[in-house]
């Protein structure tokens, strides 16, 4: 992904429910993907992890998947 | 600088207070036809304490990711599934606190997040999902273009190869 996703497709407001967008960012081990793959900008990256770190606590997504 | 905006909602401050979203999960041992009253029960509690309701989603059942641990009194309760559900809402800052103590003490939640948002609705439409997709398999489709003419140089080659067999 070169461009930012969230900019490109107009979110404001990156949510920790929209996990098919989370998943995205999320390497197979569940990892958050860095900001040098993901291309987001610093701002959003920002709010990525945070919104993954929600919906991890929420058991939406893993800590650590196989 | 669009995103300027958004920081500015995030702090918004009306008469009736600020947007929280009130994300939680409810104990799988609650009965189907159980869980429409605890939603409702939850919905006065955020009236009770001078909330008001902007939008919320029933509680569904759904596995976790993984395996969640509560202790309700002394006994250790694993739990794999559980109802998800949320509520967004209009609340003053300190009476949240106020529920975020009777939410401790309620035994039917396994979780629960509450967290600063937005009004609007902030789950984005599916096709962005499609989009994506589309965007995905555009790479694919030139690989195809390329591997056109790649048959016809093949196809002399192995007619040379040929020739050069029945020569053999």
């Amino acid at each position: 992904m070169k461009q930012d996703y969230f900019s490109v497709n107009n979110i404001k407001y990156i949510d920790y429910k929209d996990v098919e967008i989370l998943k995205k960012f999320l390497n197979p081990n569940g990892r958050i993907v860095s900001h040098k793959r993901t291309g987001l900008t610093a701002k959003n990256q920002r709010a990525l992890a945070m919104a993954v770190k929600h919906a991890r606590f929420l058991g939406l997504l893993p800590f650590v998947a196989k | 600088m669009k995103f300027m905006s958004v920081s500015e909602n995030k702090g918004e401050n009306t008469a009736e207070g600020r947007v929280y979203e009130l994300g939680y999960l409810l104990a799988p041992t609650i009965k189907e036809e159980e869980v429409p009253a605890v939603y409702g029960n939850l919905k006065e509690l955020i009236l009770s304490l001078g909330g008001e309701v902007i939008s919320d989603e029933m509680p569904r059942m759904m596995s976790l990711a993984y395996t969640m641990v509560k202790v309700v009194t002394n006994v250790r309760n694993k739990f794999n599934t559980a109802y998800f559900g949320w509520v967004k809402f209009y609340m003053k800052p300190e009476k949240v606190l106020e529920l975020k103590a009777k939410l401790d003490l309620d035994p039917e939640f396994v979780r629960f997040l509450i967290t600063k948002t937005v009004k609007e609705n902030t789950i984005a439409a599916k096709r962005f999902v499609r989009d994506d997709m589309s965007h995905r398999k555009a790479p694919a489709a030139k690989k195809d273009k390329d591997a056109g003419p790649a048959p016809e140089i093949n196809k002399e080659e192995i007619d040379k190869e040929i020739d050069a067999m029945v020569a053999v």
